[in-house]
């Protein structure tokens, strides 16, 4: 069975809803493949609106499930609440040949659902610091290519922050900003006079502090800081493929979703020279049909876009789609996570807090901005935020110990890093020549670790964090390296990376295959570098820009 | 406040790890266990484990531990997460209150009146603040570290206490970084 499309997108998370949404836009049929079940925005939320006590384990997972899922279990969002959006390890094995912690979603709307919401714009210094200093290719784009199309996808998904006038984080289109608390305040304004150099900003996050008519028209509602996200929100009050994207593609009446679709591989036409199709498996029956686009997006998720693209073998590109030089696979880089500390505060009594913020604050990456001048490559992010404990500790038992523990005690600050990685050809991806999945596909090898580089960031900021807490007034400033695995971070990105040459970059500036014009990778995999910035910004900018582009090409009848 | 940061708090708190180790903060974590079972437990004991429940978190103007259940809470938790040798610490625990009972007041816990009980349970958990002090990491918690984690964890995640003892605010609908604070104000709790 043969059925034609102008456009297939592989993935219903973020980057492929966008995608999807743009595309539809612009007129084209399109088929949005996702391999896992429907969620329907509301509909398809079972925990949303759940008390504590309501849940079995008050929200722990059932050993039996962790038993058998010990890599998803480590991941903060996974839960009693949760646990039916994450995939299961036991379902879908992959072989670590170094430890890669591969936490993944398959379902309409993927991680879209669990994101951490995080979103800043990459500045001009993180798009020219590869070229500038060598420890990547080049990007084949600049801020100013990506400016318009950040604005483009703030404005749909909503997203608050301030503008702060920072050369090294942009300014977006942003609703209002959330509140910093009194704590929060005045270690920023302590930053602020002991380091002129690193300010720190309230968190842009995708959440709709005051809709817009264009949020209102997407059927979506303020944020009401519960702060419960991961369960999906009964209001829209975040940004997920399933309440924005792909209910905005489906109105357009040129979308059509199919579910259960595994995508096996993309077909090669050897005598037109461009992709014709993808090859899928039905998750449920294993049966296989192909269907036939002019034009394909594949945005299935860093590793996995990286595995269909790899196993899409055919006389022209024996070692995957494109595969000419080599490097397909290669280059995979993440987020280092592994450094946070807490401190205590003594002060502020006569304040708390209400409600639950849904973002932190932020400092941009204060090391090797402007130039090369500390002992390791690029730098890291520092968030952080205060609360206030509950209760004036646990000595005693009574009456006593229960009144103080309806109150709150002293407050308390949590700091983190993001790290940028370095990318590297030895940190790769590959197809076991083996193991094969429940549907006839290779198991993917993940074989990605931490370097020198990592090592020294993550020693800098247990460093400078501690001195900064501690000159902001904080005291018992606890450190700590989690020495977690690549992975649990969830901001894999690279293995398709982006270049101006085709030898030594798979994708050009339009996110294009150099050597097949009609597929196009716009999820993490078509990372050239990491920034410290979370990612999904990007990746629905980088995305919105290609479908524009792509649109009008196939329009033009240049693809 | 959420869910593991209450769990945090209760372990930084009491001086040391929640029992179950870090992976009780993300879930149980003892894959030997029965699952959502407390068949190990029996009736009288969760009566009694109401009882030590009700001496740390007592009924006042608030609901008290009995109100809320924690003793099957405990049960449930202990069965589904705990590993094995915490298990048998926790039931030993249940044996230590009792004979300490009968060498402080000639008689069980159960038989004992509620002053009787809460002189007994001061004198164990000043016991169990000595011992997490001057422990080694690698040693074993105090028994009595358990009961009151479980406690605090069962009082505040149960419709009694979260409803009775907390401000519970499941749709705050904003955020405010700076609310004056009157002393007696109760803290506010949201969904998790």
């Amino acid at each position: 069975m043969q059925e034609q499309f102008d456009a297939i997108v592989v993935g219903s998370g973020i980057s492929g809803g966008w995608a999807a949404k743009e595309l539809c836009d612009k007129g084209l049929k399109v088929l949005l493949l996702e391999r896992g079940r429907d969620v329907v925005h509301l509909k398809d939320y079972p925990t949303a609106t759940k008390d504590p006590w309501q849940f079995a384990h008050r929200g722990t997972m059932p050993p039996s499930v962790l038993k058998e899922n010990p890599i998803v279990a480590k991941c903060y969002a996974f839960g009693e609440a949760t646990e039916h959006f994450f995939v299961k390890d036991i379902e879908h094995p992959y072989i670590q040949e170094k430890p890669f912690d591969w936490i993944r979603g398959y379902q309409v709307g993927g991680k879209s659902l669990l994101w951490a919401r995080q979103v800043q714009r990459w500045s001009k210094f993180d798009f020219e610091a590869p070229g500038r200093d060598g420890y990547a290719t080049e990007w084949p784009i600049g801020y100013n290519d990506m400016a318009p199309w950040y604005s483009h996808v703030e404005k749909f998904a909503g997203i608050s922050g301030n503008k702060d006038g920072l050369e090294n984080l942009p300014d977006g289109e942003f609703l209002p900003p959330w509140d910093m608390n009194v704590l929060e305040k005045h270690i920023v304004a302590q930053l602020k006079a002991h380091y002129p150099d690193r300010p720190a900003v309230i968190g842009r996050c995708a959440h709709l502090t005051q809709p817009a008519d264009i949020h209102i028209q997407q059927g979506r509602q303020q944020c009401q800081a519960r702060s419960l996200c991961e369960r999906g929100c009964p209001f829209g009050g975040y940004f997920s493929s399933n309440a924005s994207t792909i209910p905005w593609a489906q109105k357009s009446g040129n979308l059509t979703l199919k579910t259960d679709a595994v995508v096996h591989s993309i077909i090669y036409d050897d005598k037109q020279k461009k992709a014709s199709g993808v090859k899928v498996v039905d998750a449920k029956t294993n049966q296989t049909t192909e269907y036939r686009a002019r034009l394909i997006f594949v945005n299935a998720a860093c590793l996995n876009t990286n595995l269909i693209l790899l196993n899409s073998k055919s006389d022209r590109f024996p070692n995957g789609l494109g595969n000419d030089n080599g490097l397909l696979g290669k280059f995979i880089c993440f987020h280092n996570y592994r450094g946070s500390m807490s401190a205590t505060y003594d002060g502020f009594n006569e304040f708390v807090t209400y409600g639950r913020r849904p973002t932190m604050i932020i400092m941009p990456s204060f090391r090797n901005v402007r130039k090369q001048e500390m002992p390791f490559k690029r730098g890291y992010l520092v968030a952080f935020s205060a609360y206030r404990n509950q209760g004036k500790g646990y000595d005693g038992i009574g009456a006593e110990l229960k009144d103080s523990q309806t109150q709150p005690g002293s407050w308390g600050v949590f700091m983190m890093m993001q790290g940028e990685t370095i990318p590297k050809e030895t940190n790769h991806v590959r197809l076991s020549p083996d193991k094969k999945d429940a549907w006839g596909i290779p198991q993917l090898i993940t074989s990605v670790g931490y370097d020198e580089n990592d090592e020294l960031i993550v020693k800098d900021f247990l460093e400078q964090g501690k001195e900064m807490l501690e000159k902001a007034g904080c005291k018992n400033v606890y450190v700590n390296d989690t020495k977690q695995a690549p992975g649990l971070d969830i901001h894999e990105m690279g293995g398709v990376r982006m270049g101006k040459d085709p030898k030594t970059s798979m994708l050009n500036k339009w996110n294009q295959f150099h050597n097949c014009p009609n597929v196009f990778v716009t999820d993490g995999a078509c990372m050239t570098s990491t920034g410290t910035q979370n990612p999904s910004l990007t990746f629905m900018a980088i995305t919105a820009r290609a479908a524009n582009y792509a649109a009008d090409e196939l329009k033009k009848g240049n693809l | 406040m959420n869910r593991r940061e209450l769990l945090k708090m209760v372990a930084a708190a009491t001086g040391g790890v929640v029992i179950g180790g870090e992976f009780f903060l993300t879930g149980c974590k003892n894959p030997d266990a029965g699952v959502g079972t407390s068949a190990t437990f029996t009736e009288s004991d969760i009566a009694f484990l109401d009882e030590v429940a009700e001496t740390i978190f007592p009924k006042t103007a608030t609901p008290g531990a009995k109100d809320a259940k924690v003793g099957q809470f405990m049960t449930v938790m202990v069965t589904d997460c705990y590993e094995e040798k915490d298990q048998k610490a926790f039931r030993e625990g249940m044996k230590t209150i009792n004979d300490a009972c009968e060498k402080m007041h000639k008689h069980g816990f159960m038989k004992a009146t509620p002053e009787q009980r809460k002189e007994l349970l001061v004198a164990a958990d000043n016991e169990r603040k000595d011992y997490q002090k001057n422990k080694k990491k690698e040693d074993p918690n105090h028994y009595f570290q358990a009961f009151k984690q479980l406690t605090i964890l069962g009082y505040f995640t149960s419709k009694e206490g979260r409803q009775g003892a907390t401000r519970y605010e499941p749709v705050p609908g904003r955020y405010e970084g700076d609310v004056p604070y009157k002393k007696g104000d109760k803290i506010v709790t949201g969904l998790s």
